[in-house]
């Protein structure tokens, strides 16, 4: 693919699956200029394994991989694969406005809940709320099917009895 | 709370991000025009210090076993030539991992990725057990067969074999029991005590959290084995 046809290709599949990336990192990092950080950091891995993207798979089953591994092993920034000739802008993703959910309580109490999960468990559940089947969910973590449904369905456990506790 | 209902409060969730979140597609734009660095080019520069520095020590170390071959004392000769394999090992297994981490890739699955990561980092122990065994030897390379051949008043020699002992003990029992069943210990967790020793403690952990995934993938697929 030519290269500004292959930029374009993947600002595209960026502007799509945007909502991926963001949650991704808000998840794994409560300070915005950590989640910054972060949010630079999934792009930049998912650009530079693009050109190998095998089609064979899902393009959401591709990001969630990489944004999840880079957001996991976030705190061991040994290396940078890529060369900066110049500082990367810091806003790639942003909110425009912050939006007012029905249920902010419940709500905040769910992301608190996440956040305090272990980094896998907190994947699990990430790829769960946002809908994937649990076959697709042990593709990305490489997992049994069986696995995975007992590790959601204990979560989720904990998850329901916390926020019980806040329904009226 | 039923699960439909924590489904529907994440669906709305959702729903108003995709409303308000914004891509900013010409700062976006500039990843693309990122390439990937080579492996060197890719370490932080503090590391890159840190790794001429050893090689620089080897060299050094390397030129006075050369020049003083046949002049030196045996005791100089044999110590620096252990201190300088066991530092060119260490060196090499750092740089090695290094590598191998650069090399991993992240769209691989999740737990094969991290495990991957979290082993390789944890195998860094070897170049700190490697570091410690080194310590008795600080305390024979000056010593020369004059020192030695009991001229000299007995309280030193006791002085020099406490001294010597005193590095020797600690330093194998470090190389022994250095390694990842002992990370819960205070004693291990005082040496690695430290920011610098953050990634390799939160790899220890992420190894352990694995373990309980690799466990329950082996019980669900063979029930009857233990």
């Amino acid at each position: 693919m030519h290269s500004s046809q292959q930029s374009t290709a993947f600002l595209n599949i960026i502007e799509e699956n945007k909502g991926i990336i963001y949650k991704i990192a808000n998840s794994y990092c409560l300070d915005s200029e950590d989640r910054n950080d972060l949010i630079q950091e999934i792009m930049i891995q998912l650009w530079l394994a693009f050109g190998k993207y095998d089609s064979r798979f899902r393009i959401s089953t591709w990001m969630y991989r990489i944004a999840l591994n880079v957001a996991i092993s976030f705190y061991r920034k040994e290396h940078r694969r890529y060369q900066l000739n110049q500082p990367l802008s810091d806003n790639l993703l942003y909110l425009r406005e912050s939006p007012a959910p029905d249920d902010e309580e419940l709500l905040n109490s769910m992301h608190r809940f996440i956040r305090e999960l272990k980094e896998i468990d907190r994947a699990i559940i990430l790829l769960y709320l946002d809908g994937n089947p649990q076959q697709d969910i042990a593709e990305v973590l490489g997992i049994s099917v069986s696995n995975v449904s007992t590790r959601v369905g204990r979560i989720k456990q904990q998850l329901r009895q916390k926020l019980s506790t806040l329904k009226p | 709370m039923q699960d439909a209902e924590i489904i529907s409060l994440w669906k709305s969730y959702d729903n108003k991000l995709n409303q308000y979140l914004q891509l900013s597609r010409k700062n976006t734009e500039e990843i693309t025009g990122l390439k990937v660095q080579s492996f060197i080019s890719s370490m932080k520069p503090v590391k890159i210090f840190t790794i001429l520095a050893g090689l620089i020590w080897v060299g050094f170390v390397d030129l006075l076993i050369i020049g003083l071959w046949h002049t030196g004392s045996p005791f100089f000769l044999v110590s620096a030539i252990i201190q300088v394999l066991l530092t060119k090992a260490a060196i090499t297994i750092y740089l090695y991992q290094l590598y191998l981490i650069y090399q991993v890739d992240s769209a691989m699955p999740i737990v094969k990725t991290q495990e991957k990561l979290a082993r390789l980092k944890t195998s860094t122990l070897w170049v700190a057990r490697l570091l410690f065994l080194q310590l008795p030897l600080w305390t024979t390379f000056y010593l020369n067969s004059g020192m030695l051949s009991g001229g000299g008043p007995w309280g030193w020699y006791l002085l020099q074999a406490v001294v010597t002992l005193l590095f020797l003990i600690p330093a194998i029992w470090l190389f022994v029991n250095i390694r990842f069943e002992n990370r819960h210990k205070k004693w291990f967790r005082l040496i690695f005590e430290g920011k610098e020793w953050s990634p390799l403690m939160k790899s220890m952990e992420m190894l352990e959290q694995l373990n309980e995934y690799r466990e329950q993938n082996t019980s669900q697929n063979h029930p009857d084995e233990k």
